[in-house]
């Protein structure tokens, strides 16, 4: 045991906040960190003590390595927490931090390089016993050794371009009968786009979901999977919305998941908190895609089913607690998170950018925040477009679906286009509420989500908020009150919700009259 | 006063009075009231309240309004209003090219056409990168490419003009 006093945080946004709170709560010291775009930030602010470490692009400020190492030092600092993304899966920065004398708060770098490709990770999930994507590592010589190689995989199978790309020289063959055919198309294809006619051949995955095993395990050997995340919403391989438990998991099959990822974390001589992501298959098979070794984005999902706290153990495992659990715990309720971005769904996911107006974040019952913004927050370019992550948590999937409608309603940002409305509309699809997703879901179904027409009371609310609102800004053109906005039917009162009719209704038909009739 | 709203592709009639509005023939009563110190407004139809986040568009009426779950691009103008803004819209109809400006500040990526080009409405032009992502900027109608203003690897300000077309019908 060697407690941890002071951490720097090598990171920024809501991840940086999430650890400076876990910090507090155990009671260790926190040291943020701030490029120029950041000075203002929330997690700055949070911290016991902060930082500058350069210009706004991440190459010279958060991805500093070496800088960062030299501030920790500096400060007295005795760990660096990485949080996501930037340095946190750099073999090499894991190394330096342990080199300067720090605690690294994250898995061994050993660990990070052997899970670092996906070439090594899947040889070492193979000798581990975890199950892959079933495939040949070495081009097919003719359509016999393609039936061979099929029929030991089973059917389908895709045949796939070596030099491939953009789904060129790409066959899915569903029977012994087609992949003679195939195999001569797929090749001629490859030929002729890319000069290369070498043809691999791989199990192919059926209508896949992307479930991912959370694990933590201690310096003492101990190593526990913490059930699984369904991810199957993504965009561009980006996750949108996250749950757990999932649909397609059984407690069988959740124990044996857990086994695997946990086979594959102990191949890696794993430590810290780590997520295997799996493929699952309609009939129930699932394949070891990767192993992110890193806290996740998505981490409190798994946080609320299983009453941890992910970001603690981290830090207790860093300064070198024993697990008191060797058995995995049984998830409890459903969560959902909505990672809330700034991108405009309506108009192509374009970023969007500019200042936090207004921020009303939604509370009650059920409903976490893990926001790195605020009013007066600037949205720039230079990071990452994520600006909170709401989070719901109830008994039951279905409640907690109307828990998120709800929280989503409760929700304001002014000032910048979010991806709001797109979840809203993730809640309302029947599909996405009978479970019935996959990873290509969402690129299938966003064209329909997006053109969805809203109710026709919602259109009549509209058109009266729009008639009121540019009621009052012709009167305010028209010097017609204070503000422009003196009462009655388009008039806004200072106080809200009290109508105050600044003037008598006979008054204002008179001028009304009067405007019409210049 | 009546007010002629573009909502959602209809044109809805609200009709304003004393202390309510009339829609479709119904009347309600209807208030309009700010949530102090917020950007909020609060709009109550008929008792009901609802939460409205506005911000102002680019010309007079022109707003973009979040309410009940749902984000609207409204035009709201007067019957005066809407009749000069139909005839200004029919002058326009028959005018010149039609630029596809950058719709953020980023970096061009890739220029996918060249003067003279035929290109069809929603085909891909450019390709422009902010925030880490590549983003697709697309053709608002069928026509020909005039000028292209972009260039790969450079740096553009929000609103640039990056190629101008000229829309004309195209051949099936």
């Amino acid at each position: 045991m060697r407690p941890l006093r002071k951490v720097l945080i090598a990171n920024r946004g809501e991840i940086a906040l999430r650890i400076v709170r876990a910090c507090r709560e155990l009671g260790i010291a926190s040291v943020a960190v701030y490029s120029d775009a950041d000075a203002q930030a929330p997690h700055v602010r949070e911290a016991d003590e902060a930082v500058h470490i350069g210009p706004a692009p991440a190459a010279e400020s958060y991805l500093r390595g070496d800088h960062l190492i030299a501030v920790a030092k500096q400060l007295g600092a005795d760990a660096i927490h990485p949080g996501y993304g930037f340095l946190s899966e750099r073999e090499w920065f894991a190394r330096a931090v342990c080199d300067a004398g720090l605690v690294w708060v994250g898995p061994p770098a050993e660990a990070i390089a052997a899970m670092g490709s996906k070439t090594a990770a899947r040889t070492l999930a193979i000798s581990a016993g975890t199950p892959v994507v079933p495939g040949t590592t070495e081009p097919l010589r003719d359509a016999a050794e393609a039936a061979e190689v099929a029929a030991r995989f089973g059917y389908p199978v895709l045949l796939k371009a070596a030099a491939g790309g953009g789904g060129k020289g790409m066959r899915i063959v569903r029977g012994a009968g087609e992949i003679a055919g195939a195999l001569a198309a797929a090749k001629r294809e490859s030929q002729n786009a890319f000069g290369d006619d070498a043809v691999y051949v791989e199990k192919y995955i059926e209508g896949p979901r992307h479930i991912e095993i959370q694990v933590l395990a201690d310096a003492y050997g101990n190593c526990v999977a913490l059930g699984e995340r369904e991810c199957s919403i993504q965009r561009r391989h980006q996750k949108m919305i996250e749950e757990a438990p999932s649909t397609a998991v059984t407690a069988e099959l959740r124990a044996r998941m857990g086994a695997a990822a946990v086979a594959a974390a102990r191949a890696a001589g794993y430590v810290n908190a780590g997520t295997c992501e799996f493929l699952l298959d309609r009939t129930g098979e699932f394949y070891f895609l990767e192993m992110n070794t890193r806290i996740q984005v998505e981490h409190p999902v798994t946080e609320l089913v299983m009453g941890l706290d992910l970001v603690q153990w981290q830090l207790r495992i860093a300064s070198g607690e024993q697990l008191p659990f060797t058995e995995s715990p049984v998830p409890r309720g459903w969560a959902i998170e909505c990672r809330i971005t700034s991108e405009d769904p309506a108009n192509g996911f374009l970023p969007s950018t500019g200042r936090i107006a207004h921020l009303h974040v939604p509370s009650g019952p059920g409903v976490r925040w893990d926001g790195g913004i605020e009013a007066g927050s600037v949205v720039g370019l230079s990071y990452d477009p994520m600006l909170a992550k709401l989070i719901v948590f109830d008994r039951t999937r279905e409640a907690a679906i109307r828990r998120m409608e709800r929280a989503l309603r409760e929700l304001v940002i002014d000032g910048v286009e979010t991806s709001r409305e797109f979840h809203l509309r993730v809640m309302a699809d029947p599909e996405f509420r009978r479970g019935e997703i996959s990873i290509q879901w969402l690129e299938a179904k966003l064209p329909e989500l997006l053109a969805r027409k809203a109710p026709p009371e919602a259109v009549r609310a509209a058109a009266i908020a729009a008639a009121l609102l540019a009621d009052r800004d012709r009167r305010a053109r028209n010097g017609g009150g204070p503000r422009g906005d003196g009462g009655g039917a388009s008039g806004g009162g200072t106080a809200p919700r009290a109508p105050v009719p600044a003037e008598s209704s006979w008054a204002r038909a008179a001028r009304f009259d009067g405007l019409r009739s210049p | 006063m009546r007010y002629l709203v573009d909502v959602d592709g209809e044109r809805v009639e609200v009709r304003l009075d004393g202390d309510g509005v009339a829609v479709g023939g119904e009347h309600v009563r209807a208030h309009l009231a700010d949530v102090e110190g917020t950007t909020v407004r609060l709009v109550t139809i008929g008792g009901v309240q609802h939460r409205v986040v506005v911000r102002r568009g680019d010309a007079r009426g022109r707003y973009a309004l979040w309410i009940d779950g749902w984000r609207f691009e409204v035009e709201a103008l007067d019957e005066r209003a809407r009749a000069i803004q139909d005839l200004a819209a029919a002058t326009a109809q028959s005018a010149g090219p039609l630029p596809v400006t950058a719709p953020m500040p980023g970096l061009i990526v890739r220029v996918a056409v060249a003067v003279g080009d035929r290109v069809r409405s929603g085909q891909g032009v450019v390709v422009m990168e902010a925030m880490k992502m590549e983003n697709e900027l697309r053709a608002p109608a069928d026509g020909v490419v005039r000028a292209v203003r972009a260039e790969a690897g450079t740096a553009v300000e929000k609103g640039t003009v990056l190629v101008e077309f000229e829309p004309v019908g195209l051949d099936p």
